[in-house]
């Protein structure tokens, strides 16, 4: 198994007074509410331990959030550029820029290329199909984003591997009549490519185009359903079984000294769930196309009746939307976010085994990405945590080698 | 005292392949309503008042009631060709009314060619750019908590459905009207920023109707919408917010019907 470390970087001195006074912590407080030198001084810390993953050898994800006190990376590619020149060892995995969000996939294949090729091939690229507060931050229309996202991921895709260019995209949601980037991509055909998404029927679309499979904070049972649709897909398809390489899961990770330290820190990166998500019903479950039709009774209800909606099971997708997660997330303390695979924390053997025994529950995986810093945690605390991860944790981890699964 | 009424009749009409629901009721002019945000409620007031005196034509929109929406069908230039074929299964002209996101329809239909169109009557219609660009002239529904959306939609929030009444098949419509509602006003707006160029060229008596109280758009909006169209007239109703036809029925239909009559 590898591991892959990420900070949001969020922005977490906004008067909890402020924060609570608005229906949304994202896409509606104005930006007078972020200092920018104390967005300078969170940029500097969290490239530096960047950095120090990069001296230690872990691996690091760029991830990006627009406009909320989740995250200040609201610009993928300049970050991923800064850190493919910051960095000498590590990949670096972009998940990524909100490529339906965009107007042009073919400018997000040149920003890429051009990322692997600083690299030398050390860059991956992650797709994320984005939703909620994101739709009114990029103005886009989210009713059909999944199928944009998916042709936006086919131009991606061809841009990056056509090498006898120009080429013509005449598509539903984007043309291009002249395609042909310079440089293209370093690895060939393509760096490896990821997506981050919950729901059975896209799970089973990751799976046969065998990209590698993120859960995001999404517990055993959600994760262990979207791996076995990926699988399932890529078995009706007949392809060949995957590997636990395919597979990865995102929780929030801090290592301390001691049991109580480890925790302590988890408490910390909580923030992210129970601070950063709070989000306006506009931007969730009246948000157009988020919610299936089915669903409808339960949302617009405001009497016992509504029950009857929500609790059905959307037949389509099989488990809770990306909204509905987060309303369940927004309450946990730390033992239930242990508990649920949401969080893992303590000292190292602590941690090590409850990576595994969630390895086992959702049938194994390849890659660990580590939600490590988060809310108040300090500078100072986000080093010690990823030196002890790297150091005492992820060594054992290397151990974990891929085995065929399905 | 009760009065009596016959229950609007719900047909299917079938334009280039597509389903549409259709309310019918009453005798007389042909009235065709273009609808808002949401399909008319055929027990509607003010559908019995015009059905006295007009026969009331209103057609779900693609994706709005029971009308399908068929895949890849996500853009006004969908609905107007729909309403193009629609309007031309009804023979002779007719009386064109169009409220809120129906009255920017029928402002499109009306400035393409008013062969069919006996008159126009826009009720706080959507469609058009009229202030600055930093001005939003409509509001902005879909990025807007819900109870402000609400509290701007209507004079009286009383008047609003409830719906903790509504059935499940009620909410769901409801559910998939916004859906469409996304679909073909997401961007730009719920406006073509082409058609305020173009509204001179409608050429049939028209009527610009606006509930006082409107949040959604306001009668200064109205107001610039009539001043495109030659010799259009401007009246608002008291007490009433985007939807007179719900708010205040009787004199929505007093106009309606005074206009026809002229």
């Amino acid at each position: 198994m590898d591991a892959w470390w990420q900070c949001e970087i969020p922005y977490p001195y906004v008067d909890q007074k402020i924060l609570d006074a608005s229906p949304s912590v994202r896409a509606v407080l104005p930006n007078r509410l972020c200092d920018p030198r104390l967005a300078a001084d969170l940029f500097e810390e969290v490239m530096d331990e960047f950095a120090l993953c990069d001296d230690l050898g872990m691996n690091i994800i760029c991830i990006e959030h627009h406009a909320g006190i989740n995250s200040l990376i609201g610009s993928n590619p300049v970050v991923s550029g800064m850190l493919a020149r910051q960095t000498k060892k590590v990949r670096l995995l972009s998940l990524g820029t909100l490529i339906s969000l965009r107007a042009d996939p073919v400018r997000i294949a040149e920003e890429y290329a051009t990322c692997d090729v600083m690299m030398r091939g050390r860059f991956d690229i992650g797709f994320v199909k984005s939703g909620g507060t994101e739709f009114a931050s990029a103005n886009q229309n989210p009713v059909n984003n999944e199928e944009r996202f998916w042709e936006a991921i086919d131009l991606v895709t061809k841009t990056l591997t056509t090498r006898d260019g120009p080429f013509s995209w005449e598509g539903k949601h984007f043309t291009h009549r002249h395609v042909n980037i310079w440089p293209g991509p370093y690895q060939d055909p393509h760096p490896r490519m990821w997506a981050a998404t919950g729901d059975p029927r896209s799970a089973g679309e990751v799976g046969r185009r065998d990209f590698r499979h993120v859960l995001v904070l999404r517990g055993p049972e959600g994760t262990k359903a979207a791996y076995a649709a990926h699988r399932k897909a890529r078995a009706d398809a007949g392809m060949p079984k995957a590997t636990t390489d395919n597979f990865a899961y995102a929780a929030l990770v801090y290592v301390g000294d001691t049991e109580e330290e480890g925790i302590a820190g988890g408490e910390k990166l909580l923030w992210f769930l129970n601070t950063s998500l709070k989000s306006a019903p506009q931007f969730n479950r009246f948000l157009p196309g988020a919610a299936p039709p089915a669903a409808a009774p339960g949302l617009y209800r405001t009497k016992p009746k509504a029950q009857v909606g929500i609790d059905m099971k959307d037949a389509e997708k099989g488990v809770t939307t990306a909204s509905q997660n987060a309303q369940k997330l927004m309450s946990l303390t730390a033992r239930e976010a242990m508990q649920q695979g949401i969080l893992f924390a303590g000292n190292p053997d602590s941690v090590y085994r409850q990576i595994m025994e969630f390895y086992d529950k959702v049938g194994g995986f390849g890659h660990l990405a580590l939600i490590g810093r988060s809310g108040p945690m300090t500078h100072a605390e986000s080093k010690k945590g990823i030196r002890l991860f790297s150091s005492e944790v992820l060594p054992r981890l290397r151990e974990v080698k891929d085995i065929e699964v399905g | 005292m009760s009065e009596v009424h016959a229950a609007p009749r719900i047909e299917s009409v079938t334009i280039h392949g597509l389903k549409l629901e259709v309310l019918r009721h009453g005798a007389g002019e042909k009235l065709v309503f273009l609808h808002g945000f949401q399909q008319p409620d055929p027990g509607a007031r003010w559908i019995q008042l015009l059905g006295r005196r007009a026969e009331v034509i209103a057609p779900s929109m693609p994706g709005f009631g029971a009308s399908e929406r068929p895949k890849d069908y996500e853009s006004t230039y969908d609905v107007l060709n729909t309403l193009t074929g629609f309007l031309e299964t009804l023979p002779g002209k007719v009386t064109l009314v169009g409220s809120s996101f129906g009255g920017w329809m029928a402002a499109e239909l009306a400035v393409r060619s008013c062969e069919r169109i006996a008159r126009l009557v826009l009720v706080d219609a959507l469609g058009i750019k009229v202030s600055d660009r930093t001005t939003p002239d409509i509001l902005d529904v879909f990025n807007t908590l819900p109870a402000l959306v609400k509290a701007a939609t209507w004079h009286d929030e009383a008047k609003a459905p409830d719906l903790d009444e509504q059935t499940d098949e009620q909410l769901m419509m409801r559910h998939r009207n916004w859906e469409s509602l996304a679909m073909y006003g997401w961007k730009p707006f719920l406006h073509n920023p082409r058609l305020n160029y173009w509204l001179p060229r409608i050429s049939v008596p028209t009527l610009v109707l606006w509930g006082a109280a409107d949040g959604i758009v306001k009668p200064a909006y109205g107001r610039a919408y009539a001043a495109r169209i030659p010799g259009a007239i401007f009246a608002e109703i008291p007490a009433a917010g985007h939807h007179p036809e719900i708010e205040q029925p009787d004199a929505f239909a007093d106009h309606l019907l005074g206009f026809i009559a002229r």
